[in-house]
Order: C-alpha cells, then structure tokens, then sequence
C-alpha cells in the first residue's frame, strides 16, 4: 500500500534524476527564427526546432507535456517535461498549445447524423469543430480504437484522426447510430 | 509563372497542382519567371493560423512557400538548394510536416492532412535529387499506385482490390454457392421435401372426410379403422423423409463447415505478417471456430427449415384457397402483421448481434493471452485482476445476449399472439359458416388442421429473419477472411529457380510498417555466398526489419531485394523459404514430439537427419538424456526445457532444411552465458559454407564475422570488419568500448 508521505517521496525522488521537469522557474519557452518553438532551460544554450507532444493524451491531455527536440542523428532526445501547463506565462502556454494543435491534427466529433455501411466501409455524416463533414473509414476492429474511459478514435481510410472524447456525451440518438457499428 | 510541365515538357509529370492567380501574382513579385518553377503542389493545412492556401514552389534554385493571397513575404523561404542539408517529411499526429534542414535545425514548409501524404513524399523524393544534383525521376509506381484507379480510395494492401468498386459481397448467394458441389444431393433434398409437403396435406383432408363420413352421420363405421392406418402410413412415411433429409443435410453441412475451416486455415497461412499485426489471434480463432458454425446450420436451415417451411405455406395456401377461398382470406389477416414485425425485427435486433460475436471474441482473446502467458500472471499475483477481467467481459457478453434474446422472445410471443388472433377470427368467421350451413363441420375442423399447418410455418419464417441475421453476421466475418487481399502476391510466373549459391543483395530499399513512415532508408548492400555479416545496432535501428524483408515477411516500397541473383518478389515462397532459415530470440516449439520439432520445415527428414541437426545444434545431448529422448512430448512454448535448450532445439530446426541462408535474430541473447557458449560452438559449425546474417547485441559474438554492418536510424552508417571498424573509431568501436568496459566492470 503506498501512502501519501510515499507518494511524495515517489515523486521527490524521480525529480532528483530521472525526470527533467520543466517549470517557469527553469524554463523559458519562446517563438524563434521559422516560427519554430525554442525553449532555454536554466540559464543553457537554448534549444531550438521544439516541439510538444502529450505524454498521456486521453487522459491528461493538459499535463505531462513533453518537448521533443531533433538530434543529429535523425532521431530525436526530450529537453524535458512540463507537468503543469497552465503553472506557465500565458504567452509561453499559447505557444505550447500552439505546437500541440499542430502536432495533433484531429477532428472532434460533437454529432453522428448518419453511418451508413458499405461493402465493408463505414460513410460517415458528422459535425466536427470544422463544421459538417463525411469521411469514409474501414469497418474494421483496429480503425475505431478505444481513447481515454470513454473516447473513441476512428481512422478514416486516409489515416485522418476523428475523434469522440466521451461517447456518453453524444445525443442518444447519435449514440444508437455510432453503436450499432462501432459497438466494440 | 506558367503550369509547370508546360515548361519542363522533358520533366516526368510531378507533383503539380495548377498554380491560382495569387499565388502566382507572389511569385512573379518574388522574382520569380515561369520556366522557374520546375513543380509545385498546395498543402490542405495552413503553416500559419490564417485560412490562405499554403504553396511550395520548387525551382531549380530553391524552395519557397507561398499563402494564396496573403501577400506579403512567404511564408518560408525561400532556400537556397546549396542550404538544404536534408529534407524529410515528418509524421506528426493525423498530418505530416515537409520539413528541410536548413543550419542544422529542421524547418517546416508544408504541414499537410494524411491524404497528402503520397503527394508530398513524392515532392520530397524530387526536392532530394534536385539537392544532390541528380536527374529527376519519378517514383516507381506513380503517385496512384497505392489507391484504387476508380475511385481513389487509399488500398491497404499493395495489390488489394477496392472494397467500393468491387460492391457487396451478397453473403446468403455466396454460401448457397458453397452448396453448388453438392447439387445432386441438394436435388434429392428437394424432391423429398415436395413429397413431404404433400404428404402432409392428406392427414387434414382425411379428417374432413372422417367427420362429414363417419362421426357426423354416424355411418360407414368400418372405415373408421381404414383412416386411422392411412394416418399412420402417413406419418411414417414423414418420419421417414424427415430422417433421411436429416441425414442429408448433416453430411452436406458437415463437408461444407470442414471445407470452409479448411480454406480460412489456409488463407490464415497465406496472409501476411502485417495482418497477424492488425487482427488478434483471439478474434481470428473464434472466426474459424464458431463462426463456421452457422454455415453447417445454414444448410440444415435452408434444407430442413426454409425450404421446407416456404413449401409447406404454398402447399396449404393453395389447399385453402381450394377449399373455400372466403375464409383462406380470413386466415391471412394477420399476415401482413407478421411481415411489418419481422422487418422491424430485422432492423430492431441486427445490431444486437454484434455485441454478441465481439464479448466472444474478447473473452476468446482474453483466455489465449492469459493462458499462454499464466507463469506470468501468477508471478505477478495478478489471478485477482484476471479474474475481474474475465467478469467484465463475462458480464458484457451477459448484457449482450440478454439483450438479443429479450428481443428474440419478446418478438416470438408477440407472433404467437397474433396467429392466436387469426385463430379467433377463423372460431368466429367459420362458426357462422357452419351454422349457416354453407360449409361442414368437418371442412372447419380440416381448415383448423390447415391453419394450424400453415400459421407453423409462417411463425417459423419469421423467426428465420432472427436466425439469418445471426448467419449473416458470422458470415461476414468469414467471408472477410477469405477475401482478404493482405498477401505478399506471387509472380504468377516465378522465375526459374537459380542455383542455390546464397548471395543476398538490398538495391535501394526503402521501407517502412506504414507506407509514408520508412524504418529502414534506401539501403543497399551485398553479400556473397558462404560470408558471416553481423548486423548491429541500437534498438529500433532496422536490424529486424532488413531481415523480415530477406525472408519476404514483408515488400519494399522501394527497390529490390534479390536473393542469388533474383528479386524475391519473383521466386515462388516454396524456392524462398527452401534457402531462408530463420532462428530467433525467443525460441518458438510447438506442442509435438522433439523430433517433430526438429523435423517441422523438412518433413522428408528421417531419424538419420533429425539426429544429425541435433548434433550439429549441440543438442543432442541433452535430448538424448531425457526419458523419451527424441520422442519427448514437449509442453506449451516448449514447456519442460531450459531456455538454452529450447534454442538449441529451434537451430537443430533451422539447420535440418539445410539451407544456404541463416538468418540469427538475437539468437543467443535470451540464455546465460554456459547456454551461449555452448550455442556458439553450434553455431560457429553450422554457418560453413552458408550465408549467415546474425544481429547480436554481444558484439563479442560478432568477432569473426566476415563483415559487420551498422545500423542507425534504418540507414548502414558503417562497413567493415572487426578490425576495420574498431580502427575506424566509429560507432561500433564506440560500442565495443562501452562493453569492454561493461565486462570490465563484470569482473572487477
């Protein structure tokens, strides 16, 4: 059983040395040259061509922000992570959100007018934040994946991201439509 | 500014988008003229927060990027060729970035959706050879190559055809197709079912005739005996056809649900690796299991329930039309009740069997991953989470079929209910008939018979909508199976087998899990017959992934693998598989006999061979101690050998084909140190003379190699022998350092 007082020495000891934790006080996030994101943390070299990605984007899409940067080699190495977006200047968080909009691109579903299927294609009629739109996505078990307690994401045919945060949230009605497809 | 193959008319036809008015208007104030721009293509996500077009124009001198109408400076750029070091596309989350180096830092130039994606890999693929100065040419296959000519749907497979334009796939005609091979058999099921029908048509008459001739005028009592016999000669001769339709469609059903099973196993062995990586085995086991099930059920469906429900309304339809048509018509009033409901049904319960078939395949795939992995579970004391597991999906499948068979029930009383009324209507109707007079009480009681005769089958029709909904269901699942295209396609004219010699060859091959992500980057590097190439790396690095394409687990998306001198696209998989031979980390037996095990890629291998492989693999001596020694039965995973032993045993496999190609992934690294040295020595026996590619990550094991090819980021960043690379102070020498001091460390 671990106790609290456990959990903070759990957590005192990761930033001891296996978390480079990044915070307003040692992080500075700023806009550079090619409006690429840079970030200089305690005062060293700033690093620039960063970019952000969620650590556990379903379930805590707000925190454990990791910023990713390129290395010579091809590969890529964190310059740390943020636990706490919002504990950031307002202008650094922009930016941030900024680099996440762009590294996820997703649609969020808010209505499900129609699913029809199709020779094994789901068409799809739904409202998204960009408006009404139809996608077509394969009716099959790994293009509709569970996201978060009660999410689902669908794959269209071109990989493109739709995404339900919260299946209870949908009206009935398009509930009863997306289920009697996606009912895995 | 013009379109750009105008211009460039000896340039193949590139990315080229028409460029708008705007874009162009840009451009020409850039300073830019037509014959400049050699290809262009328009992003769909915009690089800034506005709503313009993004463009990339690529001249002979640069790149740049342009906003439709936004005016002012580009957006990027432009670059100088001579300042882009590299140029990728790099694959974000739903969208992807065409990014160039510029002063060591990758800059973005297009941020476009996925359905790009094939567009701008093409225009990174042209920007590249632009950069290193060679000769424009286009991607092999053209930029449609992966989508279906028609409609432009993206195809999942290299050679899939396109679900849209190949239309539905008609599940109830494809599985009375199954039934084709057997149509004599399907004939004498017909014409029995014809006399059943009009066997059953006599009883009810002789009723009639028995009442109106005998009970009523209580006359010709001697007859009495005479009905009863002809019932009885009646039913048995039904009882009879019943047994022997039975038994017909029993072997029908049998044959075709075997034959079925038969060809989804075997379409499980032709697909692909990539397949088994998109599918669980779970779900994959409960298709061939279960779901061929209700295919032997359809045939005795459509031979025992259907077929032989349909004729027996006809039949009586027409028998009570023929006896008074007034009252026929009362009996179909409830009808059209029955065909409102069944449709609602239909739409009402389809979907309640989905639920159904995926809490059984869950449960399905949740025993095969515990039962495989239950050392696990019990080393982890996690039989209490398993167990909560378990309920849950125990419990949805429990909702689940509560609720299609609340459905099922509610539906079928509700039929009893109405057929009930058609009964009343026929009590009243046909009551005033007779007590006017106008029809026999015996024709009445007939008519009850009939009625009776005709409202079973009805109900049973309409019940047959619950059960074909099930069947369609399974039959999907099968059929999507069997219509998979997820194969590595065969040349249908494979190349004339070359002399086994061992020569492996990567011209240029680029490949990647996911067609727009490469894992390893134009590669190219040969080797001849009989050499030991070690391949090294960090993990991730496309050590694996070079050799699942040696042994064709997968295809390039660019260039050639050849093995002796031939694409191993063009060799028939038997010829391929007849060289390759395959040792990997985690040793893989089957639940059979050692010598099955061993025996397993080469059935014609006698005892001779087996203990030769053995020998050859430093096996035999400790199979040979066991108690059953080759004929040891060997537990799940090889259950009952030690780890190093259980390797042994796969190389004493791998070796027993004899083949020219030995491919060791990790082949040592999951045994202690005595287990390796004694693989080793196995080994170092076994790959004379035969080309031996092993990745190892004890650089140690490696010494002796013929060459040494290191991987970094799915390119070969070194070349060499041991001593050429430890000299080159490279990667590997820098690796050999770390662990000599690892070692040193060890045994300090």
């Amino acid at each position: 059983m671990i106790m609290a007082d456990d959990v903070a020495m759990t957590d005192a000891g990761l930033c001891d040395g296996s978390i480079d934790w990044l915070t307003p006080e040692n992080a500075h996030v700023y806009e550079g040259a090619f409006s690429m994101l840079c970030c200089a943390v305690n005062g060293a070299e700033p690093v620039s061509g960063v970019f952000a990605i969620r650590l556990f984007p379903a379930s805590f899409p707000d925190s454990y922000i990791a910023l990713l940067t390129d290395t010579p080699g091809g590969g890529t190495t964190e310059v740390g992570i943020i636990q706490y977006l919002e504990e950031f200047p307002v202008e650094e968080q922009a930016l941030v959100r900024s680099s996440l909009a762009r590294h996820y691109h997703e649609q969020v579903i808010s209505r499900v007018h129609k699913v029809e299927c199709r020779n094994g294609l789901l068409f799809f009629d739904v409202d998204t934040q960009r408006g009404r739109e139809q996608f077509v996505m394969r009716w099959e078990y790994d293009r509709a994946q569970e996201y978060g307690a009660n999410g689902k994401l669908l794959l269209d045919v071109e990989e493109n991201r739709f995404l339900i945060t919260d299946l209870a949230a949908l009206p009935a009605v398009d509930k009863r439509r997306f289920t009697r497809h996606i009912y895995w | 500014m013009a379109h750009n193959g105008d211009v460039h008319a000896n340039v193949p036809a590139f990315v080229v988008n028409a460029i708008p008015g705007p874009v162009r208007e840009q451009a020409v104030a850039m300073g830019l003229k037509d014959e400049d721009c050699i290809f262009s293509a328009c992003s769909d996500i915009g690089l800034d927060d506005g709503d313009h077009d993004n463009w990339v124009l690529v001249t002979a001198a640069g790149v740049v990027t342009l906003a439709a109408g936004a005016g002012g400076p580009p957006l990027r750029g432009p670059f100088g060729m001579d300042q882009i070091r590299k140029i990728r596309l790099f694959q974000a989350v739903g969208s992807a970035f065409l990014q160039l180096e510029i002063d060591g830092t990758y800059v973005d130039v297009a941020h476009f959706s996925n359905a790009l994606r094939d567009t701008f890999s093409r225009l990174r693929s042209h920007v590249e050879q632009l950069v290193e100065g060679k000769p424009l040419v286009d991607a092999p296959g053209g930029a449609d190559s992966r989508r279906c000519s028609s409609c432009g749907l993206p195809l999942a497979g290299g050679d899939e055809s396109c679900p849209r334009c190949k239309g539905g796939s008609g599940i109830t005609a494809r599985s009375i197709g199954l039934m084709k091979p057997y149509w004599k058999f399907s004939l004498i099921v017909f014409l029995m079912l014809c006399l059943r029908v009009a066997l059953s048509m006599i009883p009810p008459y002789l009723v009639k005739v028995l009442v109106d001739r005998v009970l009523e005028p209580r006359s010709n009592v001697e007859w009495l005996l005479l009905f009863v016999l002809g019932l009885l000669a009646v039913a048995v001769m039904v009882m009879a056809i019943n047994v022997v339709v039975g038994w017909i469609s029993s072997a029908v059903g049998a044959r075709i649900g075997k034959e079925l099973r038969e060809k989804l196993h075997e379409k499980l062995l032709d697909l692909n690796v990539k397949y088994f990586d998109r599918h669980p085995a779970g779900g994959l086991m409960s298709r061939v299991l279960w779901d061929v099930e209700y295919f032997h059920a359809f045939v005795d469906q459509v031979a025992g329930g259907f077929l032989l429900n349909v004729m027996m309304v006809l039949g009586i339809g027409i028998m009570l039309f023929y006896m008074n048509w007034q009252l026929a018509l009362m009996v179909m009033v409830p009808i059209p009740l029955v065909i409102v409901g069944t449709t609602l049904f239909w739409k009402h319960v389809y979907p309640k069997y989905y639920p159904v078939w995926e809490t059984q395949s869950k449960m399905a795939q949740h025993l095969s991953g515990v039962l495989s992995g239950i050392r696990m579970v019990k080393v982890f004391g996690q039989e209490s989470r398993e167990r909560t597991r378990f309920g849950e999906t125990a419990a949805k499948m429990k909702s689940a079929r509560f609720a299609l068979q609340s459905s099922s029930i509610t539906f079928s009383h509700i039929m009893v209910f109405v057929f009930g009324l058609g009964g009343l209507i026929i009590w009243y109707y046909g009551g005033r008939l007779v007590l006017d007079s106008r029809i026999s009480l015996g024709t009445l009681m007939a008519f009850f018979s009939y009625v009776g005769m005709f409202y079973g089958p009805v109900h049973a029709l309409s019940m047959f909508s619950n059960w074909m909904t099930g069947f369609v269901s399974a039959g999907r699942r099968v059929f999507e199976v069997l219509d998979s295209d997820s194969m590595l396609h065969e040349s249908p004219r494979p190349a004339a087998a070359p002399d086994v010699q061992g020569a492996i060859e990567f011209r240029n091959v680029t490949f990647g899990y996911e067609p727009h992500t490469p894992v390893i980057h134009d590669v190219s590097f040969r080797i001849e017959p009989g050499q030991f190439v070690g391949l090294v790396g960090r993990s991730g690095s496309g050590k694996t992934t070079l050799v699942n394409l040696v042994c064709r687990f997968y295809d390039p998306q660019e260039g050639e693998v050849l093995v002796d001198g031939v694409n191993v696209r063009d060799l028939s998989r038997q010829e391929l598989r007849r060289r390759v031979a395959l040792v990997l980390q985690d040793p893989f037996l089957f639940r059979a006999s050692i010598r099955d095990n061993i025996a397993y890629g080469c059935t014609e291998a006698d005892p001779v061979a087996v203990i030769g492989a053995a020998k050859a693999a430093n096996a035999h001596g400790f199979i040979s101690k066991l108690p059953g020694a080759y004929d040891t039965k060997l537990g799940e995973m090889g259950a009952g050998l030690s780890g190093g032993e259980r390797q042994r045993v796969t190389i004493a496999r791998a070796i027993a084909r004899q083949p020219q190609i030995l491919v060791l992934d990790e082949a040592t690294s999951s045994v202690d140190t005595e287990a390796e040295f004694e693989i080793q020595k196995a080994l170092a026996r076994i790959s004379r003379n035969r080309t031996t590619i092993a990745i190892a990550h004890r650089l140690t094991t490696l010494k002796n190699a013929d060459r040494i090819l290191v991987m970094d980021s799915g390119s070969i960043i070194e070349r060499g022998t041991h001593r050429e690379l430890l000299a080159g102070h490279g990667v590997y020498a820098n690796m050999v350092n770390i662990q000599s001091q690892l070692a040193c460390i060890g045994t300090e």
